[in-house]
């Protein structure tokens, strides 16, 4: 870590060796001073609706605001019993695995396959996976909406889960493809050798190699799903809801009801929140791998 | 360092998995339906398990009908599913729905302005056979036969109304009472009324209207409109009524009540003119009965024992008030797969007479005598209100009308577009729309 | 790698893409010919609907905010994302931390966050941050009634979810700027700023159009947070492209479906005119990798 805050300019005046002590530490405090405000800038807006959950119900959003009360986690009871939150959760849930998980089972060989083989046709699979990348949600979930109500899948768990899985396959295959053009060929080569197939290269010996990207790339996966509005709303109805979508029609009530939703966002972001702290570590070094040299 | 990363991802891990475990720790153990009146719901067993959805906006007021349905019809192998839902949702979900083939809803709640431009598009199911046979068992020829008329289209009923909905006004009695004012009784009374609050200075902008420009904002013309005496279209010669004085009068009359109300008012669905009155924000306001009760509650609403309520005023002194009735009702959706006898059992327990009951105070009953005076802090003002709303508009093309005027009432209420502009595209558009009903 | 492996590696993935990317947007552009609702059969009409989306000027409003969105919010990443990713890259021990918060905002669902947000500055809803900032002026800004203070509020919220992102993928090209380029610079006496704009930047250029490429395809589509910040977007010209398509062929009885898929295809167009300079770079990339 102290290598890291050598190697930076910004810590360092430039011309001499090791810098002052004193003049360090007043680089530091200012940085440190405004790393502080940007944080609780960030913050903010969570931080001003736990308030608002916590307090008691006629005073919740009342205006003036009010500062001081004594917190209550009343709404979340409320929330926790009043509604199927918990359903929401478990549809949220599985929506997110079921789409990360196949996401990578087709992706990796996919991505595998485009970083080994130069030419055209990898060319144009990855700028159509670009393209597609950009779609506009509206343009394939339309559609969708017909589809899964002709195929009867309409309103589940699976449907959301697939059309995410497509949404996202363009990121995941770039993300991977450029996790797998880090490692060198001859390595594939030298387990060839040894008598592997190219498959059995693959899964015993360069995945485990880009452990890290595989994470990194599921956690991408992970978030876009868990966080997916626009899809799951058109695509669910009564018995595949998921959280996105049930605070999103809750904000148009009054109160209780409303403070309830603040209180489902809170439930909804403090879990990824903690993720976020765990992952921040595989999102940096996953980056770092070279994946975004495009 | 990596055996405490190791710990805290397993701490994580298994506060997950506690997370989950959880629901036996009483998710969903006092959702409205478990809480709901429990009424007679008769119907036979079903040869196999089905499972009826039901597509009903979450108000205090549609609530108790929606829950006693769930909650007792709920049985026999039958399981009835609701989902909450705000209003917006329930329009959006009920367009899409009912479109194609299929749908995912077989019980729509559904409102008098709609009814009669998805039973002119064969997307709902007349009713009067269900009436005819079930009518004695749930009582039912004790359904407003005003209300069953906003659900008739060319003759049939199209949904069983079990509610009204009207505009009542609501105020501020302490400051009223401070400043020796009496609720207004028309638009020139409330001008007064709001200047002498606004004067006084503790409340700047003492009225609070639902405007929404992607929404309300319509009903609220419809409403001052009708006020004056004048409906969107005339039935008999099929002309739009937009090039009438009266339609550049409501809107003079409407804009002349901006400088008391908040400016982002056309912002303001109901409950956010609800949080204006918790708030204090505002003295007066004119909402649907149905959003009243919450006004009442000391839980959501610290000024519940300060607010009164009266009719509405009228635009310009005339007999009809400031005011739109509104009748909710349940319909059931042309395309569903379920038995029609089956479900209209299902609506019919749900406007029944218990569940009529239970819904007051929050509701204003479609079954006669539900309501009297002192039912509720605001029955008397309902009751006023009701009597003196103007007839409303059963026609396909009211809807339509309605949704395609709206962003130009919009832009003319705001100052955007000029009154007479604005007149000449309304009427532009609602002859686009009458053209498609030869 | 052989023909034959290669096809049977990518297949899956192909498959997945054609039948639910491909196949929807196929469907889309025979919707944009068409008069039709959903579940019906629809009506050839031509490019009917293309004509009366061009003549439309909301449509035209909706391009240009979301255009005049896209560039602000772009720009501003990119600036903000440098200039905290060297920040954050001059931490110690406490850098996992503060990225750890700095990443709150882009895993919370956007239409959350753009609720959060909305009771920040939302006068009816106890908004703090408007109370706080009338307090100082002594005047009310009018956050979702005016035009300009609402795309202020909207391109903030956009900024606020959007930024870690940009941010990590820039600290993560800067951790590997070479570390003899920068002692060069260091021991050529050169002031910090120069440094950064003629050693660090230049290196990192590829990690900038990386970021630069991801906003805005994603600023492009901007939907979700409008739904709660800017109820009156239709009169205050704040409609973005996507929630114009959404008004016309979702909410409340619109039932253009044609038209709303014809926009749709209008977008992408806009999309790939603006990512043209990228995607030929990355064209040759890809060729020769």
């Amino acid at each position: 870590m102290s290598a890291t805050l050598e190697r930076t300019p910004v810590v360092t005046t430039p011309g001499t060796g090791r810098p002052p002590r004193r003049r360090w530490t007043a680089r530091r405090y200012f940085v440190g001073g405004i790393l502080v405000l940007v944080c609780w800038a960030m913050l903010s807006p969570i931080i001003w609706t736990a308030m608002s959950v916590t307090k008691p119900t006629d005073v919740a959003f009342l205006n003036p605001p009010v500062f001081f009360y004594e917190p209550s986690l009343q709404a979340f009871v409320d929330l926790w019993e009043t509604t199927q939150f918990y359903q929401y959760l478990i549809n949220t849930l599985v929506v997110a695995v079921i789409s990360t998980v196949v996401a990578l089972v087709i992706g990796l060989p996919a991505a595998y396959a485009l970083a080994r083989m130069p030419g055209w046709i990898s060319a144009v699979l990855l700028i159509a996976a670009l393209v597609f990348r950009a779609l506009p949600r509206f343009a394939v979930v339309l559609p969708m909406y017909d589809l899964s109500r002709a195929l009867g899948v309409y309103d589940t768990t699976f449907a959301v889960a697939a059309a995410l899985v497509a949404i996202n396959q363009p990121f995941s295959i770039w993300l991977l493809r450029n996790f797998f053009a880090e490692i060198p060929k001859e390595i594939d080569e030298a387990a060839m050798v040894d008598g592997c197939s190219r498959w059995q290269t693959l899964v015993r010996v360069i995945i485990p190699l880009m452990g890290p990207g595989v994470l990194t790339a599921g956690i991408f996966m992970f978030l876009f799903a868990f966080q997916e509005y626009l899809t799951a709303n058109i695509l669910t109805d009564i018995s595949a809801r998921t959280v996105p979508v049930f605070i999103a029609t809750q904000l148009g009530q009054t109160l209780p009801m409303l403070q309830q939703a603040g209180a489902a966002a809170m439930l909804l972001t403090l879990p990824v929140v903690a993720f976020a702290f765990v992952a921040q570590r595989y999102l940096v070094a996953g980056l770092n791998a070279g994946s975004v040299k495009g | 360092m990596i055996r405490s990363r190791v710990r805290t991802a397993g701490a994580l891990a298994l506060a997950t998995v506690a997370t989950l475990l959880l629901p036996a720790c009483g998710a969903g153990s006092r959702t409205p339906q478990a809480t709901a009146a429990q009424v007679p719901c008769e119907f036979p067993a079903p040869p196999q398990p089905v499972s009826v959805n039901v597509l009903a906006y979450n108000s205090s007021a549609v609530d108790p009908f929606t829950n006693t349905m769930v909650k007792s019809c709920t049985k026999n192998g039958l399981t009835v599913n609701h989902e909450p839902i705000d209003f917006a949702g329930q329009v959006q979900k009920t367009t899409a729905t009912l479109a194609g083939p299929t749908g995912t809803y077989d019980i729509l709640e559904n409102y008098g302005f709609v009814v009669p431009t998805q039973a002119a598009d064969g997307k709902i199911r007349p009713l009067d056979d269900l009436v005819a046979k079930y009518g004695a068992q749930y009582g039912l020829d004790q359904i407003s036969p005003a209300m069953r008329k906003v659900m008739t289209y060319d003759g049939k009923l199209y949904a069983l109304p079990m509610q009204a909905q009207m505009y009542v006004m609501a105020y501020r009695k302490d400051v009223f009472d401070q400043l020796g004012l009496k609720p207004p009784t028309t638009f020139a009374e409330l001008r007064d009324v709001a200047g002498k609050i606004q004067a006084a200075g503790q409340i700047k902008y003492p009225i609070a209207l639902p405007l929404l420009a992607s929404s309300d904002i319509i009903t609220a013309y419809d409403s001052a409109l009708g006020s004056l005496g004048v409906d969107f279209v005339d039935a008999q010669t099929k002309q739009p009524n937009f090039d009438e004085p009266q339609a550049a009068q409501a809107f003079e009359e409407l804009r002349s009540l901006l400088p008391f109300m908040d400016p982002q008012v056309a912002t303001f669905d109901q409950p956010a003119v609800q949080q204006q009155m918790y708030n204090g924000s505002a003295a007066i306001s004119i909402m649907f009965s149905g959003r009243m009760s919450d006004l009442t509650q000391a839980k959501n609403n610290r000024f519940a024992q300060q607010t009164a309520f009266a009719a509405p005023p009228s635009v310009a002194g005339g007999e009809a008030l400031y005011n739109t009735l509104s009748v909710d009702g349940w319909s059931i959706p042309a395309n569903t797969k379920a038995d029609p006898e089956l479900l209209f059992n299902l609506i019919a327990a749900s406007v029944g007479p218990e569940s009529s009951k239970a819904a007051v105070p929050a509701a204003y009953p479609a079954r006669e005598g539900s309501v009297t005076a002192d039912s509720s802090p605001y029955a008397a003002a309902a009751l006023e209100s009701i009597g003196k709303a103007p007839a409303a508009e059963p026609y396909p093309w009211t809807s339509r009308i309605s949704n395609e005027i709206r962003p130009v009432v919009a832009d003319v209420i705001l100052g955007k577009t000029p009154i007479a502009e604005g007149q000449a595209k309304m009427q532009q558009l609602a002859n686009g729309v009458l053209a498609q009903y030869p | 790698m052989r023909r034959r492996e290669f096809l049977g590696f990518v297949t899956p993935s192909v498959l997945v893409m054609a039948g639910l990317l491909v196949l929807p947007l196929y469907q889309t552009i025979v919707w944009s010919l068409q008069r039709v609702n959903y579940g019906e059969a629809g009506e050839y009409v031509g490019f009917a609907n293309y004509a009366t989306a061009l003549a439309d000027p909301r449509f035209g409003q909706a391009v240009l905010f979301t255009v005049q969105l896209t560039v602000v919010v772009v720009i501003a990443l990119i600036i903000f994302g440098y200039l905290l990713a060297v920040l954050v890259n001059s931490l110690g021990r406490s850098k996992p931390f503060v990225l750890g918060v700095l990443l709150v905002s882009y895993v919370v669902p956007h239409v959350v966050g753009g609720a959060m947000f909305s009771w920040l500055f939302n006068s009816n809803f106890g908004g703090v941050l408007n109370y706080a900032i009338s307090s100082v002026l002594g005047t009310d800004i009018l956050w979702f009634a005016d035009a300009w203070p609402n795309r202020v509020m909207v391109a903030l919220n956009t900024l606020w979810f959007m930024i870690p992102f940009a941010m990590l993928v820039i600290l993560a090209g800067l951790q590997s700027v070479p570390e003899e380029i920068l002692e060069a610079a260091r021991i050529d006496g050169a002031p910090t700023w120069r440094v950064h704009w003629h050693v660090i930047i230049p290196s990192v250029r590829g990690v900038l159009g990386f970021v630069a490429i991801i906003s805005i395809m994603d600023v492009l589509r901007t939907f979700d947070q409008l739904v709660a910040l800017s109820p009156q977007a239709v009169q205050l010209g704040n409609e973005s492209v996507m929630l114009y398509v959404f008004n016309v062929a979702f909410q409340d009885g619109g039932q253009q479906l044609g038209l709303g898929s014809a926009v749709n295809v209008l977008l992408i167009a806009i999309i790939a005119v603006m990512l043209y300079p990228f995607i030929r770079g990355i064209a040759r990339e890809a060729r020769h990798a």
